[in-house]
C-alpha cells in the first residue's frame, strides 16, 4: 500500500475517532463507562498494531458493545485513560505533522514554480542575446562582401585597361614589324631609300617607347583584420548581468533602531545581480534652511547584504537615507529617500517630584531629549518579599505628558521605569524608582517655602532659624513663595483616597500642620482662609496653647498631654481631615470638608524651631474610624 | 440572675429594650435600658455604660441622645442604668432632686440611711457588668463608660477607679470636682459623711491626680453656655490642670452656645461612639 494513503487513512481513524469521543462524553449512561472501555482497547490496537489491517475503521454499532464483551476481557480496561490521553497526545502530534508536511509541500510547489519561471525567462533572454549577436555577424559579413565585391570590380577594371594598352601596343608593334618587313622585301631600291629611314626612325622611336608590362593593381585584396570585439561583448555579455536597477528601500521597521543607530533594509529586484550596495544618510536637521551651506554631511557605508546597521548617530534624530547597488556592470540609480528616525534617548526620572499613596504613584520625569518625542512608556513590576524583581510588568503607554499616575496595589512594592517613544521606538528604559504603596509619600514643594525656612537635605526637616535674612532675601518676588507664614507645602499625590502622615515637632515649638489648597493665598496665614485648615500650637506665658484653624476659627478645646508626634490623617471620601496624638494615639481634631479641590500638606513655624514630617508610615486603624 | 423584659422596640436595625430585675446591691427592683445593635444578632459586642445625670431615668438617654444610629454603626451595645435605687422608702429620698431617688451619684453611701440601698457603685461597676454579660451577646473584656452631668462624674472616677477595666471614658459636662461643688458637697456629706477624705475616692479630680495605670483617652464635652458651667458645680479646669500636670491624655472641647440638655448631648453623641469605638473595636 502506498505510504500516503497509509498516512492518510490513519488520519481518517483520529479525526473520526475524536467525533466519537465527542458522542460518547454526550451521553452519561452508566454503560458510559464500559464503552469507553471497550473503545479505549480497539483504539490501543489500532495504534499498536502497525499494519494495514489496524488502519481499516470500523464503525461503531449503534448499540455499545456490552462491558463484558469478549473484547476488553483484556486488563487494557485499566489503562482506559493512559491510552486515551496517549492517543490524543498522538493524534496531536501527527496533526502537527501533516500540517507541517503540507506546509513543506506548498513551499517546494512554490520553489519549484520560482525556478521554471525563472528558467524560462533565461532561457528567451539567451535566445534573444543569440538572436542579436548572429544578426550581428551577418550583418559585418554583408558589409564585408559588398566591399570585397567593390575592390575585385575595380581591380579587374584596371587590368582590363592595361589589357587593352598592351593588345595596341602589339598591334602597333605588329604593324611596325609589318611595314619594317614590306619595306624590306620592296625592290625598289629608291622607293626603298625612301622608306627606309622613317621606318627606321619609327622603329626606334618604337623602341624608345616602354611599355608597362607591370600589374598596375596588386593581386592581394587589402583585408583589413575584422573587428569582432563588439560580438565578443555581445557573446560575453551573455554570461554578464545588466547593471542592477534602483533598490526599494523599506520603511523603518518597529523596533530596528536604538539610540545611535537605524537598522535599515532594502530589496532588489530579483533579476537583479549585485556585487555591494552604497547606503548614503544624513540627518535631517528641522531648523536648518534648505539653501544652509552648512548642510549636514552625508556619509556612506558600503555593503554587500540588503540591510545595514548604521551607527553613530544622533539620539531622537530623522535621517534621510538612500542606497544604490553595484556589480560588475554598473551602479543602479538611487532608490527613493526615506526617512527613519533614531529612538530617544531614556527620560530622567525626577525621583524628588515623585509621590505616591496606597492606591497610586505618580512618577514624573524629565524627557531627557531636547526635541520632542512621541510618547512615554512607563513600565512597573511589583517586587517581591525577597526584593527579587517578580516576572509580573504592566505598561502604561501613549503618555503624552512627563508625568503619569498610576494606580497601584497597597502595601507592595513595585520598581517603576519610563521609556520615550517615537517612531522608531521605546528608547532604553530610564533609571528604576521603587515605589512602595505603605502610606502616602511625598516630598516638600520647596519653591514654595518661606526664604527663612531651610530644609534638610533628605528634604523632610524644616528649620526656622533666628537670624535675621537680608531684605534681599524677603524682597524674593516668587509667587509661589510664602511671603508671611513661615510655611512650606508637601507635594500630595492628587487621588481622592485616604492619605496619612506624621509630624514630629518640639513641645516649645509653635507650629502650624494641616492642608492647604494648592493656591493658597500666600500672603495670609495657614488656617486664616478658607482655603487651608490646619493644627496650631501656641505657646502662652500659662498654658500650651492648640487651635485647629480653618477660615480664621477654631474650635475652643484644651489638651492636656503636648502631642510631639502629631498624626495628619486626610479623608478626601468621606471629607474628614484629623489630628492625632501619635504616642497616645489620641483622636485631637476632626475638620468636616469636602474638599473639592486638591489639597497639599503644608507646615508652617511661627517662632524659631524645626519639624520633620515622617512620611510613608502605614495610616494606624483608629486614624480613619 | 433573671431579667425581665419591658420593652422592646425596634431601633436603628436592632433593637432598644428596657429590662427589670432585682438588684442585690441595691436591695430593689432596677430597670435598665439596653441597645443591642443588628452586629449582636450574631456576634459578641463590646459594651458601653452610659450613666445618666440627674433626675434621670434610663429613659431619657435613650429617648432623647440619639446614640442608637451610631452604636448600630459601630456595633456596640450601650446599657443605660437608673440613676439611682428607687421605691426603697427611705425618709427623706424623694425631698430634693438632686439628692435621694434621681441622684445616686454613683458612690456606695456609708452613712444611714442610704448605705444599704445607695450603692450604685458597686451596681454600675461590678452587679450589672456580670449580669449584662450573663444575659446578652457582650464582649465581657472590652467594656466602656460614659456619661452627663453626674453620670460624667460616675463615669470618670469609674475609670480613674478601675485602671483598666474600662478600654474607653467619656463625658458630657462632667461633674469635673464634686469636692469643690454645690452639688457634690451635698451629695457626698449626705452618703459619705463629714469626713472628706473619703470623698476623694469619688472625686474624679483627686483620683486623676493618683492615677496609676494603663494610658487613659479621655473625651470630654462641655456646653460653654451651660449655666452649671457658670454656676461652678461642673469644675473642669480644675480636672484638666491635674490631667496635664499628670499627663492624663485629655480633649477637652468648649463647645459654644451649648447648654447643658441632651440637645447638647444629642450634638456630639456620634464623636463619643466614634471616641469608644476607636478603643472597643480595636
Amino acid at each position: 500500500m502506498d505510504l500516503y494513503e497509509i498516512r492518510g487513512g490513519r488520519l481518517d481513524v483520529i479525526a473520526e475517532e475524536a467525533e466519537h469521543q465527542e458522542l460518547s462524553r454526550e451521553s452519561t449512561t452508566m454503560a458510559d463507562g464500559g464503552a469507553r472501555a471497550t473503545r479505549g482497547v480497539s483504539t490501543f490496537q489500532r495504534f499498536s498494531v502497525d499494519t494495514n489491517e489496524s488502519l481499516i475503521f470500523e464503525p461503531w454499532g449503534d448499540s455499545l458493545p456490552s462491558p463484558t464483551g469478549a473484547q476488553d476481557g483484556h486488563d487494557d480496561v485499566f489503562k482506559e485513560g493512559e491510552t486515551e490521553s496517549e492517543i490524543v497526545t498522538t493524534r496531536n502530534r501527527l496533526q502537527g505533522k501533516v500540517a507541517e508536511m503540507e506546509n513543506f509541500a506548498s513551499h517546494l510547489e512554490e520553489i519549484f514554480l520560482t525556478v521554471e519561471e525563472n528558467f524560462g525567462r533565461q532561457e528567451q533572454h539567451l535566445e534573444q542575446h543569440y538572436n542579436d549577436v548572429l544578426q550581428t555577424l551577418s550583418q559585418r559579413y554583408d558589409d564585408r562582401a559588398a566591399g570585397l565585391e567593390e575592390e575585385k570590380k575595380g581591380k579587374m577594371e584596371a587590368l582590363y585597361k592595361q589589357l587593352l594598352a598592351c593588345g595596341q601596343a602589339m598591334d602597333a608593334s605588329k604593324e611596325l614589324i609589318e611595314t619594317a618587313q614590306e619595306v624590306y622585301r620592296s625592290q625598289d631600291k629608291r622607293l626603298l631609300l625612301k622608306a627606309v629611314m622613317p621606318t627606321i626612325k619609327r622603329i626606334e622611336e618604337f623602341a624608345t617607347e616602354q611599355v608597362d608590362l607591370t600589374l598596375s593593381t596588386s593581386l592581394e585584396f587589402d583585408t583589413p583584420l575584422a573587428d569582432l570585439s563588439d560580438v565578443k561583448t555581445m557573446m560575453d555579455s551573455i554570461n554578464v548581468v545588466p547593471a542592477p536597477s534602483a533598490p526599494v528601500i523599506n520603511p523603518q521597521m518597529p523596533n530596528s533602531a536604538t539610540q545611535t543607530s537605524l537598522r535599515v533594509c532594502w530589496s532588489l529586484f530579483s533579476d537583479d545581480t549585485v556585487e555591494y550596495y552604497e547606503l548614503y544618510y544624513r540627518p535631517v536637521l528641522e531648523d536648518t534652511p534648505a539653501d544652509s551651506t552648512c548642510a549636514p554631511h552625508v556619509s556612506k557605508v558600503k555593503v554587500k547584504e540588503t540591510h545595514c546597521a548604521v551607527t553613530d548617530l544622533l539620539p531622537n534624530a530623522q535621517y534621510e537615507l538612500w542606497v544604490t547597488a553595484t556589480n560588475t556592470t554598473g551602479i543602479s540609480p538611487a532608490s527613493e529617500k526615506t526617512l527613519y528616525m533614531t529612538v530617544p534617548s531614556p527620560p530622567v526620572i525626577k525621583q524628588r517630584e515623585c509621590t505616591s499613596c496606597p492606591e497610586a504613584a505618580l512618577i514624573r520625569w524629565e524627557s531627557g531629549n531636547t526635541n520632542p518625542v512621541d510618547s512615554y512608556t512607563v513600565e512597573l513590576s511589583e517586587m517581591g518579599t525577597d526584593g527579587a524583581e517578580s516576572g509580573i510588568a504592566e505598561s502604561v503607554v501613549a503618555v503624552p505628558t512627563c508625568q503619569c499616575l498610576i494606580q497601584l496595589q497597597t502595601g507592595r512594592r513595585y520598581l517603576i521605569s519610563v521609556r520615550a517613544v517615537n517612531i522608531g521606538g521605546p528608547s532604553d528604559r530610564s533609571d528604576v524608582i521603587t515605589v512602595s504603596t505603605t502610606g502616602t509619600f511625598f516630598y516638600l514643594l520647596e519653591d514654595t517655602a518661606h526664604p527663612c525656612l531651610s530644609i534638610s537635605e533628605d528634604g523632610f526637616t524644616v528649620f526656622y532659624g533666628d537670624e535675621e535674612l537680608p531684605i534681599s532675601a524677603m524682597a524674593l518676588d516668587d509667587n509661589n513663595t510664602f511671603t508671611r507664614c513661615v510655611a512650606v507645602l508637601g507635594d500630595l499625590i492628587p487621588v481622592r483616597g485616604r492619605h496619612y502622615w506624621e509630624v514630629e515637632v518640639d513641645d516649645g515649638t509653635e507650629f502650624r500642620i494641616g492642608v492647604a489648597s494648592e493656591d493658597t493665598e500666600r500672603n495670609s496665614y495657614l488656617g486664616a482662609n478658607n482655603t487651608s485648615w490646619c493644627m496650631r500650637h501656641i505657646l502662652t506665658p500659662s498654658r500650651h496653647k492648640y487651635e485647629f484653624l480653618h477660615n480664621g476659627w477654631s474650635p475652643d478645646l484644651r489638651i492636656t498631654v503636648n502631642p510631639v508626634r502629631v498624626g495628619v490623617a486626610l479623608d478626601y471620601e468621606r471629607g474628614t481631615l484629623s489630628f492625632f496624638n501619635v504616642d497616645l494615639e489620641q483622636h485631637l481634631h476632626t475638620f468636616q470638608c469636602h474638599f473639592r479641590n486638591y489639597v497639599h500638606p503644608c507646615f508652617g513655624l511661627d517662632n524659631p524651631g524645626a519639624l520633620t514630617v515622617h512620611n510613608r508610615i502605614e495610616a494606624p486603624e483608629y486614624s480613619f474610624i | 440572675m433573671a431579667v425581665t423584659q419591658v420593652s422592646s422596640n425596634k431601633c436603628s436595625g436592632g433593637f432598644q429594650k428596657v429590662f427589670e430585675h432585682d438588684s442585690t446591691e441595691l436591695k430593689c427592683k432596677m430597670k435598665f435600658a439596653v441597645y443591642l445593635p443588628p452586629k449582636a444578632e450574631t456576634d459578641k459586642c463590646p459594651v458601653m455604660y452610659w450613666l445618666s445625670g440627674l433626675t434621670c431615668t434610663e429613659q431619657n438617654f435613650i429617648t432623647k441622645a440619639g446614640s442608637q444610629v451610631p452604636a448600630a454603626e459601630h456595633g456596640i451595645i450601650i446599657v443605660a442604668p437608673d440613676t439611682s435605687p428607687r421605691g426603697c422608702n427611705i425618709e427623706g429620698e424623694d425631698e430634693n432632686w438632686d439628692f435621694g431617688t434621681g441622684a445616686g451619684f454613683y458612690v456606695d453611701a456609708t452613712q444611714d440611711p442610704w448605705k444599704t440601698n445607695y450603692r450604685m457603685y458597686a451596681y454600675v461597676t461590678e452587679e450589672l457588668p456580670k449580669l449584662i454579660n450573663a444575659n446578652f451577646p457582650t464582649d465581657p473584656d472590652k467594656m466602656s463608660i460614659s456619661g452627663h452631668s453626674m453620670g460624667g462624674h460616675g463615669a470618670l472616677i469609674c475609670a480613674l477607679k478601675n485602671p483598666g477595666k474600662y478600654k474607653a471614658v467619656s463625658a458630657f459636662a462632667p461633674i469635673c470636682n464634686p469636692l469643690q461643688c454645690p452639688w457634690g458637697q451635698k451629695a457626698f456629706s449626705g452618703y459619705l459623711g463629714s469626713d472628706r477624705s473619703t470623698w476623694e475616692a469619688y472625686d474624679a479630680t483627686a483620683l486623676a491626680s493618683s492615677y496609676s495605670g494603663p494610658q487613659l483617652d479621655i473625651l470630654i464635652d462641655q456646653g460653654r453656655d451651660d449655666q452649671f458651667l457658670s454656676a461652678s458645680q461642673l469644675l473642669p479646669d480644675n480636672l484638666i490642670a491635674v490631667c496635664s500636670e499628670k499627663k492624663i491624655p485629655v480633649v477637652f472641647r468648649l463647645q459654644p452656645g451649648y447648654d447643658h440638655s441632651f440637645f447638647f448631648i444629642y450634638s456630639f453623641m456620634n464623636d463619643h461612639i466614634k471616641h469608644h469605638a476607636k478603643f472597643l473595636n480595636a
